[in-house]
């Protein structure tokens, strides 16, 4: 099963994004893995542009990444308390498309973050986004990295937290589980 | 036609004149072909959970007949008002006590809500709290159509209790429709 995973940090140095990249060393065999295009390149949603130009070829690629996979894994930090706007920017973009992406789409999510919540506020904030959007939301376990820099290697930004590892080999597992419950294909 | 999937109704207002009792006691009458609604046995006795009571003279028989009850539905249907822009305690103290129970009741069991309130959000608010519990119980929720039944007072037969609101009904109606193929997905029913 192909799984894309979207990352909401555009950092080099990001938790997140080196969160993303430790997933394929912890994904079952069932399950394989590609990031997303990135988010930055899409410019700020107005609906006038839409109109007049259509969909941008960046959203347009978005779109089509995540309808052609099976789930899909959003990793993002919390940004005041919420969804980065640039993450939120591409979705409010996709959702406008005819044969919307997200509808019936297996989502996971994943936070990591510096402080003690783990980017929790964000999930809740992102899962209500997506019930308007009609994915489907994967439950638990829930993976929110606390104390991030303490997780990931300093230097290499490996994650080396073996209860985090843990977890989210726990969460991988379950969320094959849920695609080939629900999944379309 | 597959067996008819078994949905049962736990209401958040004890008040005899509540609105979501009635719009609950009125939900097969939209039911899909292929869905039996039945209220869910009535929670009002509980008591406020304690673990201590709990480690000492167990689950009360309240707890125990509506873990079973969620247990041997198909899905469960709230149909609950917002009380302070939250969930009603009581209903909230009657999740908690369920919640304990082993083989958790709620645990990939499809759930879907509805609200109705007499201000203009129709109990909103309440709906993403109660959505953010059942993410812990890791209930499978429904999402859209979501039900808010805001102006309650304008909706409802002042009299009889009738919901007369036919766009509320159409909505209802789609949602209990979507809400069966959604139980028939999740559980190969």
């Amino acid at each position: 099963m192909n799984v894309l995973t979207i990352c909401g940090s555009l950092r080099k140095k990001s938790y997140n994004a080196a969160l993303m990249r430790a997933l394929p060393g912890l994904a079952p065999e069932v399950m394989r893995l590609t990031v997303a295009p990135r988010v930055d390149t899409i410019p700020h949603y107005n609906h006038d542009d839409q109109e007049a130009t259509g969909f941008p070829a960046s959203v347009m690629a978005f779109g089509d990444a995540i309808r052609a996979a099976d789930g899909v894994i959003i990793v993002s930090p919390e940004y005041n308390w919420t969804i980065p706007g640039t993450l939120k920017n591409a979705i409010d973009w996709v959702s406008r498309m005819e044969e919307q992406p997200f509808k019936d789409k297996p989502v996971a999510l994943q936070s990591a973050s510096g402080a003690l919540l783990g980017g929790s506020r964000m999930q809740y904030h992102l899962r209500q986004c997506l019930i308007s959007i009609d994915a489907l939301i994967f439950g638990r376990p829930e993976v929110i990295v606390t104390f991030a820099p303490q997780k990931f290697d300093a230097e290499s930004l490996e994650l080396k937290d073996q209860t985090t590892r843990d977890m989210v080999k726990l969460q991988l597992a379950g969320f094959a589980r849920f695609i080939e419950r629900v999944g379309v294909k | 036609m597959a067996d008819k999937v078994n949905v049962i109704t736990i209401v958040g207002s004890l008040r005899k004149g509540s609105f979501n009792a009635a719009l609950a006691r009125q939900l097969p009458k939209w039911q899909p072909a292929g869905m039996n609604i039945t209220p869910a046995p009535d929670w009002r006795d509980l008591p406020i959970y304690n673990a201590d009571d709990q480690n000492s003279t167990g689950f009360p028989a309240t707890a125990t007949k509506l873990a079973d009850a969620i247990r041997a539905a198909d899905g469960v249907i709230f149909v609950t008002p917002e009380y302070n822009y939250g969930i009603p305690g009581g209903l909230k103290n009657a999740i908690d006590w369920v919640s304990r129970v082993q083989n958790q009741p709620f645990k990939e069991k499809p759930v879907a809500i509805q609200s109705a309130t007499g201000g203009p959000l129709g109990g909103g608010r309440m709906q993403y709290h109660l959505r953010q519990a059942m993410v812990f119980l890791n209930a499978y929720t429904f999402n859209t159509p979501e039900i808010f039944v805001g102006m309650a007072q304008t909706k409802f037969d002042e009299k009889t209790m009738e919901f007369k609101d036919e766009a509320g009904i159409k909505f209802i109606t789609q949602q209990l429709a979507a809400f069966e193929g959604f139980i028939r997905k999740l559980t190969g029913k």
